[in-house]
């Protein structure tokens, strides 16, 4: 679950620490991918890895077609664009009943497989995850360590600036949000194969909000600090059960200390426990 | 290569900020432009950015060398602030605009022209090339933080540094994308008195060596004498004097425009 958040943390941190812009639809591509994969794999029998590969396109094509229009607007304004698209997303996911199966989602997926190798002990998914997380996290290195996140970093410190050097704004904004929902996928995809099961539920504006928390906690605008959130954010709830709260307590107790958290941080540490970067 | 505009026209609302201006910056010289607030200075500047579009009128880039003239202007206008960049336009901000969280050294690099690493396909698939760029494009950029006088600062952020220093990387950072046309807004304003003389010898060299056309809007009438080869008196809208600095400053329609002076 580390290695899930992390990834997730870390290729939306390519839109909001690198890019400055504050996207609240990541959870909308990682169940974008999750059910596109699925569905390849129970509807037309693919095998997992094409599938696996569809669904990154897919998710490619989608971010890209919704980076048009909300990469025209601007702080709060390119927010709530990507909130509707995040609500849309769901609203698809759950009612289109005849592909998604709406509320009752996709059962008995199939176990992440190559030919005759599978995927099954938890140490298995644990290596898998691992090895998804440090590849993207790779991929991410390369992206924020080239001539492109460079521009990408100077157009979050000052877009008009940047455009006078001849960077193509939107271009830059518009590849950083495509390439950022294609990789969320990568996680669907691996969420998908791991629980074997999927409904909407799990791909809420509350997975969005959580993703979020992940990169500002942990830190925007650097690779440790997505990580350092995911690490925190997933183990949190694991510390409350150490705790022995009474279980009708933890949940609600869960939520306060975020929203506890998040207030402090904004107040003494606006760029996260190791991030680079803070929202004005 | 130096800028010309034709008959520029703008309006906001009742206010005339523009009204047929027609200038031009010869390349190799200062030219600095003057007038009291509200006098369209700005306004000017926005217009050949392109990040206004005027209501009238024409700006042209005309390169220099053999076989100047009408049949080689390039039409910069309507076109986005990015691609009049690309043609060689360089505007230094007001408020210096620097990116705060990049390095002085990120900050020149971005300004470098023809990166094929700002291309994510080519990170991936073109590596080489990529590497091979940006070892260019880094010399480049620590060559010119150099000749600004902040090589020792490559590696600080941007925001660390003092607001004179910014202005010099700004400088740096237009410079390493080739800028041959300079547009500075008060260049000086904010910069500690110990630096200015330092940086308006910078602006000097600018034209000087490389014949670039620097242009800048300034207040500072001590600046203007000290480096304009050419000066406008702007007010209203309108260009109202134009000559040689010892002629404009002695104009007695300077005080009547300038009455704040």
């Amino acid at each position: 679950m580390v290695c899930l958040y992390s990834l997730l943390g870390l290729t939306l941190n390519l839109i909001v620490g690198y890019g400055g812009m504050l996207s609240l639809c990541h959870g909308a591509f990682y169940g974008i991918g999750a059910y596109a994969s699925t569905l390849l794999m129970t509807n037309l029998g693919w095998p997992y890895v094409p599938s696996f590969l569809a669904s990154l396109v897919i998710c490619g094509v989608i971010a890209y077609l919704i980076a048009i229009p909300s990469i025209r607007f601007h702080g709060d304004f390119f927010v709530l664009a990507t909130l509707a698209f995040q609500f849309i997303a769901f609203a698809i996911l759950y009612n289109w009943t005849s592909l998604t199966r709406g509320a009752f989602g996709i059962s008995g997926i199939p176990r992440p497989f190559v030919g005759e190798w599978q995927v099954s002990s938890p140490w298995a998914f644990f290596a898998l995850a691992l090895i998804l997380a440090l590849l993207v996290g790779i991929l991410i290195w390369r992206l924020s360590h080239s001539p492109y996140g460079r521009a990408l970093q100077a157009i979050r410190d000052d877009e008009l600036a940047a455009e006078s050097l001849g960077k193509n704004v939107n271009r830059f904004k518009r590849s950083a949000f495509t390439l950022a929902g294609m990789l969320a996928a990568t996680a669907g995809v691996f969420f998908a194969g791991y629980t074997s099961y999927i409904d909407p539920t799990s791909f809420t504006l509350d997975e969005s909000v959580f993703i979020l928390c992940v990169v500002i906690i942990g830190g925007a605008g650097n690779l440790r600090g997505p990580i350092v959130g995911a690490v925190i954010l997933v183990l949190l709830p694991e510390l409350l059960r150490f705790l022995k709260i009474p279980d009708a307590v933890a949940p609600n107790a869960r939520q306060v200390i975020y929203g506890l958290l998040l207030v402090l941080m904004m107040r003494f540490r606006p760029q996260g426990i190791s991030g680079k970067y803070a929202f004005d | 290569m130096r800028i010309e505009t034709d008959s520029l026209e703008k309006r906001f609302g009742g206010v005339v900020a523009l009204d047929d201006v027609t200038l031009d910056f010869p390349a190799g010289s200062v030219t600095a432009i003057i007038g009291p607030n509200g006098a369209g200075k700005t306004t000017l500047f926005n217009v050949m950015a392109g990040f206004l579009k005027p209501d009238s009128g024409s700006v042209f880039l005309v390169p220099s060398g053999d076989g100047e003239g009408a049949s080689h202007k390039i039409d910069i206008l309507g076109l986005p602030p990015y691609k009049i960049a690309r043609q060689g336009i360089g505007v230094l901000f007001q408020n210096v605009r620097i990116f705060n969280k990049l390095t002085a050294l990120e900050n020149v690099a971005v300004g470098a022209k023809d990166q094929p690493g700002e291309n994510p396909l080519n990170l991936l698939f073109r590596p080489g090339v990529v590497a091979s760029r940006e070892k260019e494009v880094l010399e480049k950029s620590r060559y010119y933080l150099g000749y600004v006088g902040l090589a020792d600062k490559a590696h600080l952020w941007a925001e660390q540094l003092s607001y004179g220093q910014q202005k010099l990387i700004a400088i740096a950072r237009l410079l390493a994308g080739d800028a041959k046309v300079l547009l500075l807004d008060e260049p000086t304003s904010g910069v500690h008195p110990d630096m200015i003389e330092n940086l308006l010898g910078l602006i000097q060299q600018l034209a000087g060596t490389d014949g670039r056309a620097v242009i800048m809007i300034e207040h500072n009438l001590n600046v203007v004498r000290r480096v304009g080869d050419w000066v406008y008196l702007m007010a209203g809208g309108r260009i109202e004097v134009f000559g040689k600095p010892e002629e404009v400053l002695r104009d007695t329609r300077l005080l009547e425009l300038f009455p704040t002076l």
